[in-house]
């Protein structure tokens, strides 16, 4: 049994405020004149279009860079740091040049945390007769890269922003 | 396309729609002229592009999505003309018929509600659609727009107390 049967029935009693007479003759008009058609897309509404969160994104490109040429620095400090030891074999010199090419950070991670999915609700894409959920999802991207010969390694975080149009189907 | 206005079917439906839609759309927005536009171009919208008239979650959500719209373009618009920010608070309450100082102060604890609540109810209540349709509008799961009826159910129980 509902507890809430006699309040739904007093809510029923409320009568919502009728539509102006104008109305059906407004949408009636609407519904005959082609050129309103046309002139209607323009309030059609469009989903919104990936947003990058360009604050963000700015930052995150920027400490990168800074950390890349700290890292270098570091790196080159570190290798005139190294004596010339004028008794090193050929094969030890040969290893030290092989060293050289791959002394520099390589990519060894992307991860990707989606920590809050939202749920807009259905929309229509420009001039789409099928309606689309339009999912948005707040994400922590997080980039790595790793230097195999000094062990150095940089990473670098930021926030991000996706949205996902899924058809609906069955309309 | 066929000149659907020649349909005279289209003036039964819309009559039948029209109060509890502009009703769900005063949600948002805060004249009833607002209100009306929005629902003239959902359902001019819906018509032509042929959706069943049935789906009423379609419906509903078109009308939301074009009032949630508008709203966003009065707001960016109250911005740019920097207008108080009362006026970017668009929390406008239904608007009724009333009869009697109770249904007045019955309207007004509806108004009271929040948004979330208020337009399950006003989905539930004045435009007859399921817990699977209005969640399906709002893209919540059934369970939940029960809980939020319910929860506003409980809310008024209490805040309205009938003469």
């Amino acid at each position: 049994m509902n507890d809430f049967s006699e309040l739904e029935d007093q809510l029923r009693k409320l009568r919502p405020a009728p539509p102006s007479p104008e109305l059906f003759s407004r949408v009636e008009r609407a519904l005959v004149d082609v050129a309103d058609e046309n002139k209607s897309t323009d309030n059609i509404v469009r989903p919104d279009h990936f947003r990058i969160n360009w604050v963000s994104l700015g930052l995150g490109l920027a400490a990168a860079a800074v950390l890349l040429i700290v890292a270098r620095i570091e790196i080159n400090r570190q290798a005139k740091q190294i004596p010339a030891v004028a008794s090193l074999t050929p094969a030890s010199r040969d290893k030290a040049g092989a060293g050289a090419v791959n002394d520099r950070l390589v990519p060894a991670g992307f991860t990707q945390v989606v920590y809050n999915t939202r749920d807009e609700g259905l929309h229509f894409a420009g001039g789409s007769v099928q309606p689309m959920r339009r999912v948005r999802y707040q994400t922590h991207e997080t980039l790595q890269w790793r230097n195999a010969a000094t062990g150095a390694s940089l990473r670098v975080s930021y926030p991000s922003e996706q949205v996902e149009l899924i058809p609906v189907p069955g309309q | 396309m066929d000149n659907v206005a020649t349909h005279e079917d289209w003036k039964v439906r819309f009559s039948s729609l029209a109060p509890g839609l502009l009703l769900f759309a005063r949600q948002w927005l805060r004249s009833s002229a607002d209100a009306e536009d929005v629902v003239q171009e959902a359902f001019v919208r819906f018509w032509r592009r042929n959706h069943n008239i049935e789906n009423r979650a379609l419906l509903y959500a078109t009308v939301r999505s074009i009032a949630l719209d508008f709203l966003r373009r009065n707001n960016r618009r109250a911005r740019r003309e920097s207008d108080v920010v009362s006026e970017i608070e668009h929390s406008v309450q239904p608007k009724f018929t009333t009869e009697d100082e109770a249904q007045r102060a019955l309207a007004a604890a509806v108004d009271h509600l929040p948004g979330e609540q208020r337009e399950v109810v006003v989905m539930k209540i004045w435009n007859e659609l399921t817990f699977a349709e209005i969640g399906s509008v709002l893209g919540i799961s059934q369970n939940t727009a029960a809980s939020r009826y319910r929860y506003a159910l409980a809310a008024l129980r209490k805040n309205f107390a009938p003469q």
